[in-house]
């Protein structure tokens, strides 16, 4: 770090005063744990894996929280600011991603049984391409895509609660909808697994070739801009 | 004499912070303090990330919580 700015005021915030005292919030964090836990228990007897995705979807929005990881940024920033580097831990994510499920559903196929998952291969078409550019422009607008919108809330951004109702309003006319648009759009499109055409070692490297590719651009525009965009 | 600029961007949710940074930095000296006041979390990541690119003395603080003052020294 820089050994520090010299401010001409020394008032300790720029709020005037003093600064606030801040409240301590370990009380509060104790009391929320121990209601985790005890829906966590409460779950458990449930049963049906109710347990497992209860703490996976915690520990999701803690790393989601904490990491500040962003899919709006990772679009967003290389325009704006020049910065890749949330667009580059994107870009390993889906590396570790393609991986895994790759490693799933060769697992199954292997031991032949029916590989799981294969319904959510969706068809591409200029729908996809329209979608993508449309939930894009929205998501910076809003400040967040679906996940980064929920994670603010919980932080207490007030003002993203209007992102969730329209959210959600979407969703739901969307879903209304979607028979109409699934006949007219969706199904004329191609379904695309890559191990059927290329074998899965062939699917997962090029795969790993495209994500490495896009991460060396990333990388390059971050180097190509940064110091030299102010004269 | 330096001149300290106070940004109040309290419930400006992600770019808007850094796009009115941006701004006022321009209409600013070198040598100026930018005081930017934020309490969107996406914000305080990006604004010192951009500004430590453009070349500039930042530092951030934690005024309350999950209030942030990002502070510029215009170097350039």
């Amino acid at each position: 770090m820089t050994e520090g700015i010299t401010r001409t005021s020394s008032r300790a915030s720029a709020r005037g005063g003093s600064r606030r005292k801040k409240k301590n919030q370990i009380p509060i964090a104790l009391v929320i744990f121990v209601i985790i836990a005890g829906i966590g228990v409460w779950l458990g007897f449930k049963g049906e894996n109710l347990l497992l995705y209860w703490v996976l979807g915690l520990a999701f929005g803690f790393i989601l929280q904490r990491s500040r990881f962003c899919f709006t940024a990772s679009m967003r920033d290389p325009y704006l600011t020049k910065s890749t580097s949330v667009t580059r831990a994107v870009l390993i994510a889906f590396a570790i991603t393609s991986i895994g499920f790759t490693a799933i559903k060769y697992g199954y196929f292997a031991n032949g049984l029916t590989i799981p998952g294969q319904s959510y291969i969706a068809t591409i078409s200029i729908a996809t391409a329209v979608g993508a550019l449309m939930f894009g422009v929205g998501m910076v607008i809003a400040g967040g895509c679906a996940s980064g919108t929920l994670m603010r809330i919980g932080e207490g951004f007030w003002m993203q609660v209007i992102s969730l109702f329209f959210f959600i309003v979407g969703s739901l006319w969307g879903a209304h909808d979607f028979g109409w648009w699934k006949r007219t759009f969706i199904l004329g499109g191609t379904k695309v697994f890559l191990p059927d055409h290329l074998g899965w070692l062939g699917g997962l490297m090029t795969n790993l070739l495209i994500i490495a590719v896009l991460y060396v651009i990333a990388h390059k525009w971050e180097k190509k801009n940064s110091n030299q965009l102010s004269h | 004499m330096s001149k300290e600029v106070v940004l109040d961007c309290l419930g400006e949710a992600c770019p808007i912070p850094l796009v009115k940074a941006e701004k006022a930095l321009v209409k600013m000296a070198v040598g100026d303090v930018l005081i930017v006041q934020i309490d969107h979390s996406c914000a305080m990541k990006n604004v010192p990330e951009w500004a430590r690119n453009q070349g500039h003395e930042v530092e951030l603080e934690e005024v309350d919580d999950g209030e942030w003052e990002c502070i510029i020294e215009k170097m350039k």
